[in-house]
């Protein structure tokens, strides 16, 4: 992978529950890796009213990539008049990222939805657009190394939205206090049939 | 030494990528660190974070990275935590042999020349030091900042670290010979809070020492932690 | 010299692609003796009366063709055509007109056969770029715009004429089933029963007295069949004619000769 993927620093992680899904972010934005220049850098990007998208990597393609998203996602529904079920959304990020395959956006996106009956869809990408899913967590970014060892302690079946909140939240914080390019604050949406719940979490500022 | 054909250069020679047998990344351990050290009216002020990280990863986040070498003298770490700690172990050794030799205290500036030889002696070879050697002697308080290319540097103020930048930039702005001692306590605990903040690679807690007349303290005047 | 300075410009905001394409008429300029206007103006020009004779045209040649209908069932599409040769020696075996677009969708069409295989391959490509975009098969609404897209631009572009076709497209979707009618000015509807080609005014009256809103698939292939034996001019065999039917599975197919015989066994 290329250096550019750690410039700037992020941990994203996303996880199902039972008819609800949640995906989580730090908040930090660094450059030249170590350095921190602001506490509030958005990676978590709603895409439908029902699909967030979080997006790790070089913050300049993460944001390029979600103006394009919001443009593709857009131009879909003026076109077909109907809304893209993330499946759908995963697909084409998939073929979206592959074209660029010799000179590729430095991001790794991350799709967490709720699809049309209510059922957790997640799914992670590398950053030419190899997709692949998960039916319980996914995650990206600098710290994904120990995003997994955490989800793969702490998730559980059948969480409802209370415990998806709580589980997610600190698998993000504990994660991101071993790592030296995140942290420093996150936010957490937890998507359900009807509503979004987003929180702001504090966490260790060093 | 190393069996190969110029030991030298060993440590160089392995993180060569174009020949067989190297191990690029092997000998990369930075460990990023704020440090600093500053003299005042009323002796000498060490601070310091505690975060000890392999690469992006914080392997510690409770680190000493001060080092009481006698009740008179305290040395401080930054770069590589191995690197480090060895030589200011043997520096603690070499003084107190010189305390048994001489029948007197080695002054601060004895202290920091041996330090600084060492790592003259092994300029080039890849060793990863930034340090500060602070203390008291017969003239009285006095601070060197000593580097693994032998640079030996005294001065009133210094900061060591890839944090460093951030604390100078406290650290100046507050600075003054006159502070009592509770203000430069302040201080130097505001300057690393400071740099722990920015820095990527500093944080943990941030522990703090004073040294005194007479004698330095054995342990830090203070430790503070994040509050989430 | 002027001619050299007007390409020129063009090439400045050209792709790639298209700079190809500039080099071949920049070649075609320096033999040949055509001149600007013979590629910067459309072959379909208004006329003073704000018609587009061109189309007007096409559409007569496609009021020429053999006629082609299509019926929107209760559960499912039936398209249907008259596939008559000119001689007795053609082997009707190698003739098809109603062709899959997508797994689901299906198309047949009266007027110019060559013209309407280069609007089915075209189809085909959208339809598969459709699915390694989405992995999901395109919807019938979606391929009829990019059809419809495709026959507009050639009302509009230098050096090509109208489509000589009209067609009918079927398939069923998320959104049930579905029948359109694009014509050869781009323009598409959505219709419940349509014809199209030879006496398709007589066509879609039989087939305004005949439709009811919650006819079954397999009612509506028989009426297909009785609306084509309207305007036949000889015995209606399963050779002659050709059916292709769209249901619940979402499967578009095109019946084999013998499955069509069936259904003419029903009808008579």
């Amino acid at each position: 992978m290329s250096g550019l993927m750690e410039y700037n620093g992020s941990a994203i992680v996303a996880m199902a529950g039972e008819n609800c899904v949640g995906i989580a972010s730090d908040t930090r934005h660094g450059i030249r890796q170590l350095q921190t220049v602001s506490c509030n850098r958005q990676k978590t990007f709603q895409v439908t009213d029902q699909c967030y998208v979080g997006l790790s990597g070089l913050a300049t393609d993460v944001q390029t990539v979600s103006q394009l998203l919001n443009f593709r996602m857009k131009l879909f529904t003026l076109r077909e008049e109907r809304k893209m079920q993330p499946r759908m959304i995963g697909n084409m990020i998939a073929s979206m990222l592959y074209e660029k395959r010799f000179g590729p956006y430095f991001t790794e996106p991350v799709v967490a939805g709720l699809d049309g009956e209510h059922k957790p869809y997640l799914c992670t990408f590398d950053f030419i657009g190899c997709l692949s899913t998960a039916e319980d967590f996914v995650v990206s970014g600098t710290t994904a190394e120990q995003l997994f060892g955490v989800c793969e302690s702490f998730w559980r079946p059948g969480m409802n939205k209370d415990e998806l909140f709580e589980t997610l939240s600190q698998c993000l914080l504990s994660a991101a206090d071993r790592d030296c390019l995140a942290g420093w604050g996150g936010v957490v949406h937890i998507i359900t049939p009807d509503e979004i719940i987003t929180k702001k979490l504090k966490g260790r500022m060093d | 030494m190393a069996p190969v054909a110029n030991p030298k250069t060993f440590c160089l020679d392995i993180k060569k990528t174009n020949e067989v047998l190297t191990a690029p990344k092997l000998m990369d351990f930075r460990k990023g660190t704020t440090t600093l050290g500053f003299v005042f009216q009323g002796g000498i002020i060490i601070a310091v974070d505690s975060r000890a990280s392999m690469g992006s990863y914080i392997g510690s986040a409770t680190v000493k990275k001060v080092i009481e070498i006698n009740d008179f003298l305290l040395g401080t770490m930054a770069g590589g935590a191995a690197d480090c700690s060895f030589w200011e172990r043997h520096l603690n050794r070499l003084c107190r042999m010189h305390e048994l030799r001489e029948k007197e205290r080695i002054s601060v500036a004895a202290a920091s020349k041996l330090l600084a030889n060492i790592f003259w002696q092994y300029r080039g070879q890849g060793l990863s030091c930034g340090t500060m050697v602070a203390g008291w002697d017969k003239k009285g308080p006095s601070l060197y900042m000593v580097d693994d290319n032998g640079d030996r540097h005294k001065g009133n103020v210094f900061s060591v670290g890839s944090g460093s930048t951030f604390a100078y930039g406290v650290l100046d702005t507050g600075y003054s010979y006159d502070l009592t001692v509770e203000e430069a306590v302040e201080l130097g605990r505001r300057s690393i809070y400071h740099a722990t903040h920015r820095d990527g690679a500093s944080g943990g807690v941030v522990r703090v020492y004073h040294a005194g007349e007479p004698s330095v303290g054995r342990s830090p005047v203070g430790t503070w932690d994040w509050k989430p | 010299m002027q001619t050299s300075l007007h390409f020129c410009c063009l090439s400045l905001k050209s792709t790639d692609c298209d700079q190809i394409q500039f080099l071949r008429l920049w070649q075609h300029c320096g033999r040949g003796s055509m001149t600007d206007s013979e590629y910067s103006f459309s072959l379909t020009t208004f006329a003073p009366s704000g018609k587009l004779l061109q189309i007007e045209y096409a559409l007569n040649r496609v009021a020429e063709g053999r006629p082609a209908l299509g019926i929107k069932a209760k559960n499912g599409v039936v398209l249907a055509t008259e596939k008559k040769v000119t001689s007795p020696l053609v082997d009707e075996k190698t003739l098809s007109k109603v062709e899959n677009l997508s797994e689901s969708v299906g198309m047949v069409y009266a007027g110019m056969p060559a013209d309407y295989r280069v609007l089915l391959r075209r189809g085909r490509k959208v339809a598969q770029q459709y699915y390694t975009t989405y992995r999901e098969l395109i919807p019938v609404s979606q391929i009829v715009r990019e059809e419809a897209a495709i026959m507009q631009e050639f009302t509009q572009s230098g050096g090509v004429r109208p489509f000589g076709v009209s067609l009918m497209i079927a398939g069923f979707d998320d959104s049930g089933p579905q029948l359109f009618q694009v014509d050869p000015s781009g323009t598409y509807f959505g219709w419940k029963a349509s014809a199209i080609g030879k006496n398709h005014v007589n066509a879609k009256s039989f087939l305004e007295k005949r439709y009811s809103e919650d006819i079954e698939l397999e009612d509506a292939i028989h009426t297909a069949i009785l609306t084509l034996k309207e305007g036949f001019e000889e015995a209606i065999t399963a050779d002659n004619i050709e059916i292709g039917i769209v249901g619940a599975d979402r499967k578009f197919r095109v019946l084999t000769p013998a499955e069509v015989q069936d259904y003419l066994g029903e009808v008579e």
